[in-house]
């Protein structure tokens, strides 16, 4: 594990790592952990807001912060040490608070057909796992693996349920799903293996208009029975 | 205006990508070989990231409905046009009123065809290229079917060019693909990444028919995990060309479709080798090769020579 001892445990401390010839990898830590996921918020907003011309993507996740860069207009050596100037600068940048959205679902039936395999793998009724689910203010830790899809953490340890052995071909635009500790939104039709509790009208993503995206990173979101 | 009277296997409307959004998710969706989407830009004289239609397989046919010239580049094709011999990579002037019919794919995989004008379609979040997989951008969203028309702006003629043989690279099995390490390279076993590299045939991978435009699955000897290391890492921001290594050790290279990934990180395909991507087709024999960073740049300089040299040429040709 050589690799991992290079930046295990040094979360707040900011580690440059270079990934192929046009990506740089900066490294906030390597747990899913909501401090650290701020500060990679934090981090993000600031480098967005720089609108540096040869950044073509940033990309935030849990715990990193991946940069994508055109290698033609700046070389990797240039880019870290203004990076590194900036670092300075961090601190005093006024983040944006995070917004709430409240997210409408009808849980169960057709809607969520997992909803009684979740029930029974927890030994809750279908009615504990809806209360439960809709207790708990969710933080977006990241969004991806479609446009939109936001990565929801952390689900009440009462609804860690495994993801599907065989995932579904097609799993319906709007379904709310589990997997492990966290909870996602489908924001498009699309396979895949989490256990789909209720679904929502709610538009996540909008490619006619902008912003497109209605949640950014750090965002929080509340679900609500309907 | 040209209308769709064969789709072939599979063609989709692609452009030089969709950038600036992958904080929300939103991939690239560019065409898989960039450098052909350029060089067929530059035959027809429109910018160098304008859209072409990306096809899979014969059959792929065109009606034109304008006097324009049009052009082939990507796999090597046979094709008919008005009863005519064409092939990929030379221009041809077209009537209106011809067809255009691709006969046969000689080399490579994915071939990719446009005209002089651009394709009247509207732009998706700042881009062409169709994302299958959420039905947006492209056409209406979705690959084109028999019957499509696509309009034409500033339609014309121009002067025919032909890409010399030296300047078309190679696109034949096996193929070699060469990589830079990845962020979990050390995860796996040493000796299982010197087989990997042996010069034999154990360490050649064949493409899996499941391979899709989302990624290309390679099925040979899995490669083997150090104990104790966790398979899957937390999800995280990945490349175009990134050899992901899920849980049964067969590599997937990711292509153009998605931003984030949460599995081991061999390798990232070197930006020279990513066009190479679209033409490894089922059953073809794929070799990898660790290059370092520099290596890496100077097989971009070499292809971006090609480039230059070509549109040179280009330049000095009398109008």
């Amino acid at each position: 594990m050589g690799f991992q001892a290079e930046y295990c445990g040094v979360v707040n401390i900011m580690e440059y790592q270079r990934y192929s010839e046009e990506g740089l990898r900066i490294i906030f830590g390597n747990t899913i952990d909501l401090s650290v996921n701020k500060e990679v918020r934090r981090y993000y907003l600031y480098l967005k807001s720089l609108g540096i011309k040869e950044i073509i993507d940033i990309i935030p996740s849990y715990c990193s912060c991946l940069v994508r860069f055109d290698p033609d207009a700046i070389t990797f050596k240039k880019l870290i040490s203004r990076l590194k100037n900036e670092e300075a600068h961090i601190n005093d940048f006024d983040a944006p608070e995070p917004i709430i959205h409240e997210i409408p679902v009808v849980y169960g039936g057709e809607n969520g057909p997992d909803l009684s395999f979740v029930a029974s793998y927890t030994n809750l009724s279908e009615k504990e796992v809806i209360d439960i689910h809709t207790s708990t203010i969710y933080t977006v830790y990241t969004i991806g693996f479609m446009p939109g899809f936001p990565y929801l953490a952390t689900l009440d340890k009462r609804l860690n349920v495994p993801r599907l052995e065989t995932p579904r071909t097609r799993v319906p635009k709007g379904s709310v799903g589990l997997a492990q500790l966290q909870t996602g939104i489908y924001t498009y039709e699309s396979p895949g293996g989490w256990q789909i509790i209720g679904k929502t009208e709610s538009m996540l993503f909008d490619h006619t208009k902008e912003p497109y995206c209605l949640m950014m990173m750090g965002d929080k979101v509340r679900f609500i029975s309907v | 205006m040209i209308e769709v009277v064969h789709p072939g296997i599979f063609s989709i409307v692609v452009d030089g990508g969709r950038y600036g959004y992958a904080d929300y998710g939103v991939p690239s969706s560019a065409a898989i070989d960039l450098f052909a989407l350029k060089m067929l830009n530059a035959m027809l004289n429109n910018p160098p990231s304008a859209p072409a239609i990306e096809v899979i397989g014969s059959g792929f046919s065109l009606r034109f409905h304008s006097d324009i010239t049009c052009a082939i580049t990507g796999a090597k094709v046979d094709a008919l046009c008005d009863g005519k011999s064409v092939r990929s990579w030379s221009s041809f002037e077209v009537k209106s009123g011809d067809t255009m019919k691709i006969k046969d794919i000689i080399e490579g995989f994915r071939y990719y065809v446009s005209f002089s004008g651009i394709m009247d379609i509207q732009k998706i979040i700042n881009s062409f290229s169709t994302n299958l997989e959420c039905g947006f951008g492209g056409y209406k969203g979705r690959p084109l079917k028999k019957g499509d028309i696509i309009g034409l702006s500033s339609p014309r003629i121009e002067r025919s060019s032909t890409v010399p043989e030296t300047m078309i690279p190679n696109m034949k099995s096996p193929h070699e693909i060469n990589f830079i390490k990845g962020p979990e390279y050390a995860y796996f076993e040493s000796e299982s990444l010197k087989r990997l590299f042996e010069k034999n045939t154990l360490s050649c991978y064949n493409v899996s028919s499941k391979s899709n435009r989302t990624g290309i699955r390679l099925e040979g000897v899995p490669l083997l995990f150090k104990t104790g290391v966790e398979k899957s890492i937390i999800s995280e921001g990945i490349l175009p060309g990134t050899i992901q290594i899920p849980g049964d050790g067969l590599p997937i290279i990711m292509l153009n479709e998605r931003t984030i990934g949460g599995y081991a990180r061999l390798g990232v395909v070197a930006r020279a080798d990513r066009d190479l991507l679209a033409h490894l087709k089922p059953g073809d024999k794929v070799k990898l090769k660790m290059v370092n960073e520099s290596d890496a740049k100077l097989l971009c300089k070499r292809k971006t020579k090609v480039y230059n040299a070509y549109t040179k040429t280009k330049k000095e040709v009398p109008k």
